[in-house]
């Protein structure tokens, strides 16, 4: 009886902690006041307005979306013949493999910034936007081979296989018949990489430099000098964005069975 | 195979999203502190860019962060011109980072007030802004007339106090060293009374601004800041005050200076000259962002109560010079880490 | 199964080599930077960094704040994951919405709701007043609690929905039978849920511990100065200090402990499985 009690109690309690703080931001997105507040004080649109009036935010913006579109696709481009490799082919070395694409999660993101600053951006002159392009690509990477292996290991392989044997081209039997199988999957996968590439400050942090600035970092830059709702006006915005965006895809491919 | 392509169209949308900014011939690169930057767009660079007809390109940070990359980019310079504080420009003098500026290119050269000509008397940089550091109280909660105030038993559990590696710590901890009659360079004595109080004390801040949500959450009373960073203060529906302390205000000043290596230094001085003119330098101190170094710079009252302004003003001060600044920095750092960092 | 090798190969290579150049080759070198003394290969950085109590106490602190939140996470993460599988289907999913909700918030928005909730006016010092349990506002921020908090609730989301995953992969009536065979819960944790879901535990304290290890921004904005840790240190050497041998050997730690943490979790996890 005590469990039938207790169970939703913790849960309630679990999500107040979880949710609270983002209630708080979206209530302080409608503040009239001058500073974050909770309660608000009065109702406005301002702070809404005035994120798309400050410049800086829509230069960060556009460059954190080719850097999240851009990484997560060619994580994909990478990712899906590691993952393929990985389950369906006698791999010698496949541990290897996979330590290394699994990486980025174990090694702090601020170290591996740091690294492409020291070694990549100020001796071999690579621009600061292909730096960011390839440590957001190769965080990603991770998850991108985590789901599409996923999905695969629940899609049998005999069917390729006697496609191949019916005289298939092994590349016409992936992209015929494994391929429209994982869908989902790489659908999941690019979602949850484009949220990570989004919301990534540590890797950025050091990779920044004259007009390029990841959304994030901008965010951060901004809120160390004004201490206006706007920030939370803009995180509202961007997180009814992903949510809206998860919740199509739910709706349309059953989403959440490959997370 | 999958390498190529990846590399190359991510070159290709680089150079997409890059071209806007390589469409216009020139540019010039500018470093910059972080804070006002709708402002300073407003006034300072989309008028630049319209009448150079050239783009501008912003890095912002502040004074110390931007500093350090400068150094890492010694080889290879991106930035053109920066503005930073007249330590770190010592600094970056004495390490080579910058060049002697050729003030004969600057038309409003003569216009600026003595202090702001050479801070440091090398030629690599020239003042565009001083300001008075004191401090920010409310009135209604306390009484500030020393520096030595802050730290009374009562007081220093509401008080934020700055980060050694900011631009106020150095000069706040000089003040309370001289209210507790202790001027010695090395500021041993007053970081010691910090350490004593240094539970108590709230936060050692690193950035100004989190201390206008701190003062409107009652989080604390009081905190010494740099008169630029006023003006959020006065908008809160709170009885705040700038303190007088007997012992004086201390402050600080910020300088151009021109990057060793920079490819467009006629640009870079061109910029320099239009930021020093009279109609820009009155632009930004209506704002009530920078006091104004041009001396035929006239404000109204109700602005000039809000920034720090006119030579007397500067003249008394008590500034701790760049070289004092630079040769102690280590060893702040270091007394301070000791002391007050555990 | 195929067994083309030359195709397999040129299949995985890519993303393999690409891992490498991006990450393995800059933080070898970034490594091995700590590594060079005055005169050729030498410890010094580190015997440097180690004599500094300073140093030593944010190390500590850092590794004590990971350890607590990984802890916290996985029992918070048990009782939650347990009640959200024990729910119907349709609530099961909403519910497992909103743990992933606050993920799609910007990490900086998240940290900087704290200073909201946590200040001497705050939510949670006026619900205290409230019932009575203070008369004076507690201070929590630029403590460690607070730092706590924020990296909680910043991660625990991540262990929920690995052991979510891992108990719906247990048997449907395994609990029930063993409480009737006269097992209290804390045996049939031990005996039964625990082997049983050992691999969401490890993905899950993994990058929990990982996560807390690396975020930047919480302990930059929620301790500030008075709550340094490696990654605030690091980013301070680096900008302030521009010490690169410092910066080489914070990184090292950082890694070792995220290395550590994951085979240390694999050991539990098995050891306590009897395999």
């Amino acid at each position: 009886m005590t469990r039938n009690i207790l169970a939703p109690l913790t849960l309630g309690l679990v999500l107040l902690f979880l949710i609270g703080p983002f209630i708080i931001i979206v209530a302080a997105s409608f503040s009239a006041g001058e500073t974050l507040a909770f309660p608000p004080q009065g109702f406005s649109f301002k702070w809404i307005a005035k994120v798309f009036t400050v410049e800086s935010f829509r230069q960060s913006f556009g460059t954190s979306l080719f850097l999240a579109i851009g990484g997560t696709l060619a994580a994909l481009i990478l990712g899906i013949p590691a993952a393929y490799a990985m389950s369906r082919y006698r791999l010698p070395g496949a541990e290897t493999v996979r330590f290394m694409v699994s990486l980025p999660i174990v090694v702090p993101g601020i170290v591996v910034g740091l690294a492409l600053l020291r070694y990549f951006v100020i001796p071999a002159g690579v621009p600061i936007l292909l730096a960011l392009f390839l440590a957001h690509t190769a965080l990603i990477l991770p998850y991108a081979v985590r789901v599409v292996s996923a999905s695969l290991a629940n899609l049998r392989s005999d069917m390729e296989e006697a496609a191949v044997i019916l005289g298939a081209s092994r590349i016409g039997a992936f992209v015929r018949v494994v391929l429209p199988n994982i869908r989902g999957g790489i659908l999941a996968a690019f979602i949850l990489g484009f949220v990570t590439s989004f919301n990534q400050v540590p890797v950025s942090l050091f990779l920044s430099g004259p007009g390029v600035r990841t959304l994030p970092i901008d965010m951060l830059g901004y809120m160390e000098i004004v201490f206006d709702p706007s920030i939370a006006a803009l995180s509202s915005l961007l997180a009814f964005l992903s949510i809206g965006i998860v919740l199509l895809a739910e709706r349309f491919l059953g989403f959440s069975r490959y997370v | 195979m999958k390498w190529h392509t990846v590399l190359s169209s991510a070159m290709a949308l680089t150079l997409g999203v890059g071209g806007a900014a390589q469409a216009q011939e020139k540019t010039l690169t500018i470093s910059v502190y972080a804070f006002a930057q709708d402002e300073y767009n407003q006034i300072l660079y989309k008028p630049f860019e319209e009448k150079c007809g050239c783009k501008l390109v912003v890095e912002t940070g502040n004074s110390v962060e931007r500093l350090a990359k400068m150094e890492a980019n010694k080889a290879a310079p991106v930035v053109d011109m920066a503005v930073i504080s007249t330590t770190d420009a010592l600094q970056a003098s004495r390490a080579g980072l910058i060049d002697t500026i050729d003030t004969s290119k600057l038309s409003n050269y003569g216009k600026l007030y003595d202090i702001a000509k050479d801070p440091n008397g090398d030629g690599k940089s020239v003042g565009y802004t001083f300001y008075a550091t004191s401090i920010v109280y409310r009135t209604d909660k306390m009484k500030i007339t020393s520096w030595a105030d802050l730290l009374k038993p009562e007081y220093a559990s509401h008080v934020a106090w700055p980060n050694i590696t900011t631009n106020q710590g150095p000069p706040a901890l000089f003040m309370l060293g001289t209210a507790l009659g202790q001027t010695a360079p090395d500021l041993k004595a007053p970081i010691a009374a910090i350490a004593d109080k240094k539970d108590d004390i709230v936060t050692f801040y690193v950035k100004s601004s989190q201390l206008v949500q701190l003062m409107q959450q009652e989080e604390i009373w009081a905190a010494p800041i740099g008169r630029f960073s006023w003006a959020p203060f006065a908008k809160l529906d709170l009885p705040l005050g700038w303190a007088t302390p007997k012992e004086g205000q201390t402050g600080g000043m910020n300088v151009m200076v021109l990057t060793k290596g920079g490819k467009n230094r006629d640009l870079a001085l061109q910029f320099m000259d239009y930021w020093l003119s009279t109609e820009v330098q009155t632009k930004i101190a209506e704002a009530m962002i920078d006091s104004p170094a041009n001396a035929e710079v006239k404000v109204s009252d109700a602005v000039a109560n809000n920034i720090t302004y006119g030579e007397d003003t500067a003249k008394n001060l008590k500034l701790i010079p760049a070289a004092v600044a630079l040769d102690n920095r280590d060893a702040w750092l270091a007394e301070w880490n000791a002391k007050v960092g555990q | 199964m195929f067994h083309n090798r030359a195709e397999a190969y040129a299949l995985a290579l890519p993303a393999a080599v690409f891992a490498a150049i991006v990450f393995l080759v800059p933080v070898g070198l970034l490594l091995s930077e700590g590594l060079h003394g005055p005169g050729g290969w030498s410890l010094s950085a580190y015997v440097q960094f180690f004599s500094e109590p300073l140093n030593q106490k944010i190390f500590l602190r850092t590794l004590k704040l990971g350890l607590m939140v990984t802890a916290t996470a996985a029992v918070i993460g048990y009782a939650t994951a347990y009640a959200i599988v024990s729910m119907p289907a349709g609530t099961k999913g909403r519910m497992i919405g909103l743990v992933v909700l606050p993920m799609m918030i910007s990490p900086v928005a998240r940290t900087y709701a704290w200073i909201v909730i946590l200040g001497r006016t705050g939510i949670v010092n006026e619900a205290l007043k409230f019932v009575g349990l203070t008369d004076a506002p507690i201070r929590f921020l630029f403590t460690e609690t607070a730092v706590f908090l924020g990296l909680l609730q910043l991660f625990l989301p991540l262990m929920i929905i690995s052991l979510v995953s891992a108990l719906e992969n247990l048997p449907k009536d395994a609990v029930p039978a063993a409480r009737i065979l006269g097992a209290n819960w804390l045996q049939v944790f031990v005996k039964i849920i625990l082997p049983l879901t050992r691999e969401g535990l490890i993905v899950g304290g993994t990058l929990v511990f990982t996560g807390s290890l690396t975020a930047y921004i919480t302990p930059a904005i929620l301790g500030g100065s008075k709550v340094l840790m490696l990654e605030t240190l690091l980013y301070q050497q680096v900008t302030v200090a521009s010490n690169f041998p410092a910066a080489s050997v914070i990184a090292f730690l950082l890694i070792a402990m995220s290395f550590s943490a994951n085979i240390l979790l694999r050991r539990i996890a098995t050891a306590r499985s009897g395999k």
